[in-house]
């Protein structure tokens, strides 16, 4: 009950990563964290746009609190997926986190100039990546004030 | 020659009325002068002076060098068979020939240089730091060579004499020698950014394969028989140290491809950070770690950082049961810092001095001591980025110094 309480509406996090294997590590990872985050998942960038622009096949789709932005995907890359969410009027308040493989220079700045609101590196350890994925869901699910969503409220 | 002091002497003759002979020397005249009549005198001293001349045309010819003897106005006026046979002309086409035909450019400039040298400077002049010029053949083809050059008083006045060597195939082997270096750096930066980059891309799979064997382990262990447990806990055992051979090899090939520019940088800085990073090394083991005046040097800040704490942490892991201690001092050698780090630990037998520096090159099984064995070798990758020589002196059970040199700051700089 207290769960309910903390979280009256089910959280939603748009996951994009072209990773089976990294998809279901984080639902993994989510499901140890917090039961009530409900995980989309997009495997590209033109998929994760239509789904954050409610186009087919997601026009049912919910607009996300959080997105988890891999940078290297194919169709569209991750920066570019940044790029669009971040000038998109709409868009452009939904916490967005790099959350990859890359711990280059080049990709830790490029992604902060086009506005990312963080940037965090898999760990290679099971235990590591768990720890990480509870503090994103501690920090940005649950102590982080989000601006409330009016189209779904 | 006869000793002049022991010869008889009994030519009634004024001395003004000896021939003069260009070629000889200053002892011996009064022997001499009861020969210097007649016929047959004269055909002797023809003899000799042809004699004496077919000698010196003998060695001219025997030089292995093309020869040739060029006057002031630049024209040639004696040459040896080398020059026929490097300049392609015969004999009497080259004599009387301006030397820039056949020298085009450079010769002149040298020709008044070193005329105007005293002759001691001109001998001076060892063939091997000869100039290099371009000598022309007569069918207009061009080759390298190197020539030296030294003046030869005559009755004409001053000569050149120029020593010509034809440095072809030096210089192709020169130009392949080059070919071969450059060919090895570039070989050198590949195979670098080939380990990078395959250590790089192996990390994401070796990610699945650990982090699933390891969900595996957790959500199963005890659930399905023994043999099972024992599988999946090898798998996630060797996952694991693969994971840290490929961190390390990233590691290692990342002092090639990602060091930064040599600056300035305190080593006493340096050293403290080291020691916060082994902060909890340093506190499980009781170790005390000391360092002494500690000079600025030119380096690479992090790796400077990374080769401290490597060296350190050694002398704390490899510790003979009592409180590790290690020591870290500095001493000026010219225009570099030798640096000592020294432990009282474990030591190393002598016979393992090479191989230590090796890549991933234990001396103890892994149940004794953690670690890949990269620790070294990319301490000595550092010290070798930085131009320096790492050494080390060491004694089984009385511990170790590893020495290595850095480039000092110059003085204008500090």
């Amino acid at each position: 009950m207290t769960l309910q309480a903390e979280h009256p509406i089910p959280r939603h996090v748009l996951l994009v990563d072209d990773s089976a294997g990294d998809v279901r590590l984080t639902r993994e990872a989510f499901r140890d964290a917090n039961s009530t985050v409900v995980i989309h998942f997009a495997n590209d960038g033109v998929d994760a746009m239509a789904f954050l622009r409610r186009e087919a096949p997601h026009a049912a789709a919910p607009r996300p609190d959080l997105i988890l932005l891999d940078l290297n995907l194919p169709r569209m890359d991750g920066r570019e997926v940044l790029a669009r969410v971040k000038a998109d009027e709409d868009l452009k308040t939904i916490p967005t986190i790099i959350l990859t493989t890359s711990d280059a220079q080049a990709d830790i700045i490029r992604s902060y100039e086009l506005q990312a609101n963080g940037y965090v590196s898999k760990p290679a350890g099971l235990d590591e990546f768990e720890e990480l994925i509870r503090s994103v869901d501690d920090f940005w699910l649950s102590k982080a004030k989000l601006p409330s969503r009016r189209a779904d409220l | 020659m006869r000793d002049p002091m022991t010869a008889p002497q009994t030519d009634p003759r004024p001395p003004t009325d000896q021939p003069r002979n260009s070629l000889g020397g200053g002892g011996g005249e009064h022997h001499e002068r009861a020969r210097r009549s007649g016929p047959e005198w004269f055909a002797r001293e023809l003899e000799t002076a042809k004699a004496s001349e077919a000698r010196y045309r003998g060695l001219l010819e025997a030089a292995p060098d093309a020869m040739i003897v060029v006057d002031r106005a630049g024209d040639i006026v004696l040459v040896n068979a080398q020059s026929e046979i490097r300049f392609g002309y015969r004999r009497h086409e080259l004599l009387g020939k301006a030397v820039t035909d056949i020298i085009p450019a450079g010769f002149a400039e040298r020709l008044i240089a070193d005329a105007e040298r005293t002759t001691e400077a001109a001998l001076a002049q060892q063939m091997g730091t000869g100039i290099e010029l371009v000598g022309r053949r007569k069918d207009g083809s061009e080759f390298p060579i190197e020539i030296m050059l030294s003046p030869l008083d005559s009755e004409e006045g001053v000569l050149v004499t120029a020593a010509i060597r034809d440095i072809s195939v030096r210089k192709a082997a020169e130009a392949e020698l080059l070919e071969k270096v450059e060919a090895l750096h570039v070989s050198n930066v590949e195979l670098e950014q080939f380990a990078y980059a395959a250590s790089h891309d192996l990390q994401e799979p070796l990610r699945m394969i650990s982090s699933y064997t390891q969900l595996l382990a957790r959500r199963y262990e005890g659930r399905l028989d023994s043999d099972a447990d024992e599988f999946i806990a090898f798998a996630v055992d060797g996952a694991s140290r693969m994971q840290r051979l490929i961190g390390d090899l990233l590691a290692y090939s990342r002092v090639g491809t990602q060091g930064r520019e040599l600056r300035p940088t305190s080593s006493d800085v340096a050293v403290r950070q080291a020691l916060v990073n082994l902060r909890g090394a340093i506190e499980e083991s009781d170790a005390v770690v000391t360092s002494a005046d500690m000079p600025d040097v030119m380096a690479d800040e992090m790796q400077l950082v990374q080769l401290f704490q490597n060296l350190i942490g050694n002398g704390i892991k490899y510790r003979r049961g009592d409180a590790p201690r290690v020591a870290v001092s500095a001493a000026r050698r010219g225009d570099r810092w030798t640096i000592d780090v020294t432990d009282n630990g474990l030591g190393i037998d002598s016979q393992y001095f090479d191989r230590i520096f090796g890549m991933f090159q234990r001396l103890h099984g892994r149940e004794e001591f953690a670690g890949t064995g990269i620790g070294l070798a990319i301490a000595k990758k550092i010290v070798e980025r930085h131009g320096g020589t790492f050494t080390v002196e060491s004694k089984v059970d009385h511990g170790s110094t590893f020495r290595f040199s850095l480039p000092a700051v110059a003085r204008a700089l500090t």
